[in-house]
């Protein structure tokens, strides 16, 4: 699809609706923005190989799913006798991972997602096709598939992280988000009501499951205790914070659609105390689950499934008053904690995450298991030629394309420095990643809150507009720019 | 995959606004009214000792087995309950306790922090 035809789609959408908002109130939207804004945009379009840099060196980047191809793709803009080898055993590993959750609410079919790793290796970068078994910093190689070695000058480590559902007892697989090697999970998730958007067969299985539960809803009589919808987030740092509730809201609207919403009780059971860590976005969506009838349990942690009676184990933890404590002249507090037994008749899990062993147990890892970095530079602690993107990394928020898309640009500029020498650049002159992210949390079907934000944990908006608010345009650009911006744009190097 | 390539300048619609982020708008100055030394050496260093080895009796956690980094990471969770959005953090007790060391004036910049810490343990 061309640039002509696919505005012409959204302006379509637009067209259909003229009561939300004009056409030319749309374009207005999409086009504003400060003027810093445009001038930064189109200098980060333009200039990667305008200024090609001669630096030589091997490069070996591990993982090549989105973020790992699209760095492969922008030093293959930026240097001019590039040396790339790229280390990807999933044959969909550029997969749009974004758009699962709207494959898991109905909106898209399973096919949107599906990019073959194949199409998107730039041209000249060499692939193999095989999962690097160690690290061997010391050294400056790695091995791939237990033999062959890989050595490297500069190494760019974006393995992305793994889904660790056999964590929670009565579930299986330990599985990337879009390896069709899944199996192991699929014993488990994605029938009787038991579901995740969090891989991408599972999203497709997880429509199937709303679509139970609405048949379900609709034999449902007034009088007889609600269907329960029960929605889970794990303690751990998770790919995409927001999804565990986009998925909520997509099921509530689809459940309104098919004006059954009635028969079902959605309740939300985040290990944490609250919806989001910055304030601003936290008492948007509080208001926006009261508007949805939504109910929510703070600080309970999902550990386990029972699929013949389905029912779903929490670890219910919180605080109390404790003793006189002498050292902080004030009294402490006490961890309680007890185990809640919830029945469900849908569940949507999202499961604990964790680095990949090899990275964990590696001297690349730290002892939670991502890679530690400076988080302004991306460049590994301990080893210089070592650089971090995308889910595996250790910085706060980062595991989102949004931030990938922040980061690889700093990478790219980091690895041609520390290729010329030049550590300086990389401590003081190169750009900076300041930690923004962003999350279109969808809120319903038509809208989205556009939530930007970086580890300062203030709102950080790009345009002038109230950040909280839910809006139809945020929707458009979800369902209709993004894709498009990340398969094409990103991975090309380019956006 | 050169033919999609004329999408991006559409997808440059969006792209202008995903590059206006705030970038370094966090910079606000802050003033402590004690040193990163003063605070652990008066304070913080009753439970996690000099070392950073943790006490079994208070039940604290060891810090010297972490980089400036990570350390700088987590003292950021202590100060602000957490960066992801429902996940929680496994610092319950230590956000109750550094709320109450704050209004007590032992406040610090948590990177200047982590280093003093990272630097002191090291020794």
């Amino acid at each position: 699809m061309n640039k002509n035809e696919l505005l012409e789609e959204v302006l379509k959408e637009v067209d259909k609706h003229p009561e939300i908002m004009s056409r030319r109130e749309a374009f207005k939207y999409l086009t504003m923005s400060p003027l810093a804004a445009s001038m930064l945009a189109s200098a980060t379009v333009g200039t990667a190989t305008a200024s090609a840099s001669d630096a030589k060196g091997k490069i070996v980047i591990v993982g090549g799913g989105l973020a790992g191809m699209s760095t492969a793709a922008r030093l293959t803009n930026s240097l001019s006798n590039p040396d790339i080898t790229v280390i990807e055993p999933n044959p969909l590993s550029t997969s749009y991972q974004p758009g699962q959750t709207l494959v898991g609410g109905g909106i898209w079919p399973k096919s949107e997602l599906v990019y073959q790793r194949d199409d998107f290796v730039p041209s000249g970068t060499k692939l193999i096709k095989g999962t690097v078994t160690a690290f061997d910093p010391d050294n400056n190689k790695v091995v791939v598939d237990g033999k062959e070695e890989v050595s490297y000058d500069q190494l760019i480590i974006a393995t992305g992280l793994m889904l660790n559902f056999q964590a929670i007892k009565g579930l299986t697989g330990e599985i990337t988000s879009c390896n069709p090697d899944n199996a192991e999970a699929k014993k488990t998730i994605g029938t009787d009501g038991v579901h995740s958007i969090y891989f991408q067969d599972g999203s497709e299985a997880t429509w199937a499951g709303i679509e139970e539960l609405i048949a379900k809803a609709k034999k449902w009589k007034e009088g007889e205790p609600k269907l329960q919808a029960v929605f889970t987030h794990p303690n751990t740092p998770i790919k995409c914070g927001g999804a565990p509730k986009k998925i909520m809201y997509l099921t509530h609207a689809q459940l309104e659609k098919a004006g059954v919403r009635d028969a079902v009780e959605l309740t939300f059971y985040p290990n944490g105390g609250k919806m989001f860590g910055v304030t601003e976005y936290h008492e948007a969506i509080v208001e926006q689950f009261k508007a949805r009838g939504f109910k929510w349990n703070y600080k309970h942690n999902l550990i386990e499934i029972n699929k013949a009676t389905k029912t779903a184990t929490f670890n219910h933890h919180w605080t109390e008053k404790g003793e006189w404590d002498e050292d902080l002249e004030e009294y402490g507090v006490e961890l309680k904690s007890k185990h809640v037994e919830v029945k469900y008749d849908f569940i949507h899990v999202t499961p604990p995450q964790k680095a990949p062993d090899v990275v964990a147990q590696s001297k690349i890892g730290s002892g939670k298991g991502w890679i530690p970095v400076k988080k302004e530079t991306l460049q590994h602690v301990k080893y210089k030629n070592v650089f971090s993107l995308g889910d595996v990394v250790a910085v706060p928020m980062g595991k989102t394309g949004g931030s990938a898309r922040k980061q690889y640009k700093v990478i790219v500029n980091n690895v041609i420095s520390a290729m010329e020498g030049n550590q300086e650049a990389i401590d003081k002159t190169n750009a900076k990643y300041a930690g923004y992210t962003v999350c279109p949390l969808v809120t319903g079907i038509g809208t989205v809150m556009l939530a930007e934000f970086n580890w300062t944990k203030k709102p950080t908006p790009m345009v002038p507009l109230d950040p909280t608010q839910e809006r139809w345009i945020w929707w458009l650009l979800k369902v209709y720019l993004l894709k498009p911006m990340t398969q094409y744009g990103m991975l090309s190097g380019r956006a | 995959m050169i033919k999609q390539l004329s999408t991006i300048t559409l997808a440059a619609v969006a792209m202008v606004t995903f590059s206006a982020c705030a970038g370094d708008k966090s910079a606000e100055t802050k003033t402590y009214s004690k040193t990163t030394a003063e605070v652990y050496q008066q304070s913080c260093i009753k439970c996690h000792g000099a070392d950073g080895a943790g006490k079994a009796e208070k039940k604290t956690p060891k810090l010297n087995d972490r980089t400036a980094g990570e350390l700088e990471q987590d003292l950021f969770d202590v100060k602000n309950g957490g960066t992801n959005q429902s996940s929680g953090t496994e610092h319950e007790i230590m956000e109750h306790n550094m709320q109450k060391l704050i209004d007590k004036g032992y406040d610090y910049d948590v990177k200047a922090m982590a280093e003093y810490m990272y630097g002191t343990f090291k020794k």
